[in-house]
């Protein structure tokens, strides 16, 4: 019972402990470094200068948060059910590190290649929700309440998109395996031949996360924080945890299926460490255009939202799994396909473009008209 | 549509602007020159003692009563054997900035132009733990000036 790692034959429990191990210390690194980023871009947007007092250029600022809250008292309010509320933390924030096993960073090194990443990092990335609404039922208050059950509402809402933009791109990947679809993506990355797709699993990305236009269910101006009202000190900051860590993590899952990830371009033959940058750089600009939108665009209405995820990315999701069908059907050869598939998905990104336009744009005052038919001066 | 991208275009240009911010306690923002904090005194440079001469005309003009001012009679006064024309001099003065309100007042109403607002960052930073110690006696009102720190629109 032998696994290899960095080369070597070691037993299987110690080489998942050390698996096991990077993930949850390299989590939370990256974590507490999104946070300081995070903090420093948003300053920039606004003209501030964010974080500077701890450390050199505030560098510290999130060690020093993490022990704030580490060393905060951990209150439990009297009337909420103990087991949930203690337990929702780790609902929320455990499937986010399960999560992270599948995801490729370089040629061969993930943390366990599956032949149905994909699919295991979507069904995974799911199960938080019942965290949420856990923690929304467990702290016995109406606000966690009410955002529990808009999160849930949210996320089933946007799963639905993300995923069938998702199968999208498998159809032209032919594969589910993580690794295979970056290595299949070769000269030209699978932005090019579905834009579509890639621009629902954006939209819906930033709905799973709670980030900005679609915080709803945490809008701290009218919710004071949704369904973590109630929490305080480490368990708080499980939440918050969990947030960045799926905000790292769906962002290399978009690196990787729509961007390239390690392969595209020159990754092949570059080397190890070549790889790691581009994944990383691929990683980088997609959160940083999540910091982007967030300092930029207001909140949504609920049924704006809804609607917008019923009506709009769940119909056109589903045309483009029918249009690649149907041209794949057929198996033309490879750049007549890619033309294909390119232009049809450039099509559908015009009408997602069309649409969200005439949404938005004000509508055509109407006459207003009484009740006998008499137009009212 | 054209206006989500256009004001994603208005939030990128302000990330690629130097920030407004300045870090107070590490860096002063150049003060105008007509800057007014608290009053403090001149100093007679040429004939090296204070151009008050403890008239009493601020502190009976001063609106909070923040003042208080002794008067002496000048010892290097040529009637003395000195150089000095005031015949009288001040012998002590006290400005509680505690209660001073920085209405320049005192220094329209002074006939010797001996007392003006400081001007200077030290006029501004003036916390301390213990209202008492907001009481400035003559040598510390004198300071100022004396040390040539004052920018010089107040100088008469």
């Amino acid at each position: 019972m032998n696994n290899e790692l960095f080369g070597k034959d070691i037993n299987v429990w110690i080489d998942a402990f050390i698996r096991v191990n990077i993930i949850t210390i390299m989590m939370t690194v990256v974590v507490m470094g999104l946070i300081y980023l995070e903090r420093k871009a948003i300053a920039r947007f606004q003209m501030r200068l964010g974080p500077t007092r701890t450390g050199p250029m505030g560098l510290l600022q999130s060690v020093a948060d993490a022990l704030k809250l580490v060393a905060k008292e951990d209150v439990r309010p009297r009337n909420a059910d103990p087991w949930i509320f203690e337990l929702a933390p780790y609902f929320v924030f455990v499937p986010v590190f399960l999560m992270f096993v599948a995801i490729p960073f370089a040629v061969s090194w993930e943390v366990r290649v599956l032949d149905l990443g994909l699919f295991y990092v979507l069904a995974v990335s799911s199960v938080n929700i019942v965290g949420w609404v856990m923690a929304g039922w467990g702290s016995d208050n109406r606000y966690a309440m009410l955002g529990a059950l808009r999160a849930a509402a949210q996320s089933i809402s946007y799963e639905l998109p993300l995923v069938l933009s998702m199968i999208a791109i498998a159809m032209v990947a032919n594969s589910l395996n993580l690794s295979e679809i970056v290595a299949g993506q070769g000269r030209i990355p699978n932005i090019i031949l579905q834009p579509l797709p890639f621009v629902i699993f954006y939209i819906a990305m930033l709905a799973e996360l709670n980030r900005t236009p679609f915080d709803i269910p945490v809008g701290e101006s009218e919710m004071v924080g949704g369904p973590y009202v109630e929490y305080s000190g480490i368990r708080w900051s499980f939440f918050f945890l969990a947030e960045y860590a799926s905000l790292f993590i769906l962002a290399l899952l978009a690196s990787a299926v729509f961007l390239g990830g390690w392969a595209w371009p020159l990754g092949e033959d570059w080397g190890r460490w070549w790889q790691f940058i581009l994944t990383g750089v691929k990683a980088g600009a997609m959160i940083f255009s999540v910091f982007w939108v967030r300092s930029t665009l207001p909140r949504l209405r609920i049924d704006q939202l809804m609607t917008f995820s019923w009506k709009v990315l769940l119909p056109l999701s589903f045309i483009q799994i029918m249009v690649n069908g149907a041209i794949l059907v057929y198996e033309p050869e490879k750049e007549v396909g890619q033309t294909l598939l390119g232009v049809t998905s450039v099509f559908g990104v015009f009408f997602l473009a069309w649409i969200i336009n005439r949404s938005v744009t004000r509508p055509r005052p109407r006459p207003v008209v009484a009740a006998r038919g008499e137009a009212v001066p | 549509m054209k206006g989500l991208l256009k004001s994603m275009g208005v939030t990128l240009s302000a990330f690629t602007r130097k920030p407004v911010t300045r870090e107070y306690p590490e860096t002063h923002k150049q003060l105008p020159e007509r800057d007014r904090a608290f009053p403090i005194l001149l100093w007679d440079h040429g004939m090296n003692e204070p151009f008050c001469t403890g008239c009493h005309a601020c502190e009976r003009a001063c609106p909070v009563e923040c003042m208080t001012v002794l008067m002496k009679d000048n010892p290097n006064h040529k009637s003395q054997g000195g150089e000095s024309s005031r015949r009288k001099i001040i012998d002590k003065f006290w400005i509680d900035y505690g209660r001073c309100m920085r209405c320049n007042i005192c220094v329209e109403v002074c006939n010797f132009d001996a007392i003006a607002m400081n001007n200077t960052w030290q006029g501004h930073e003036k916390s301390v733990y213990d209202r008492s110690d907001l009481v400035q006696e003559l040598p510390q009102l004198l300071a100022v000036h004396r040390s040539g720190e004052l920018k010089p629109w107040v100088v008469p």
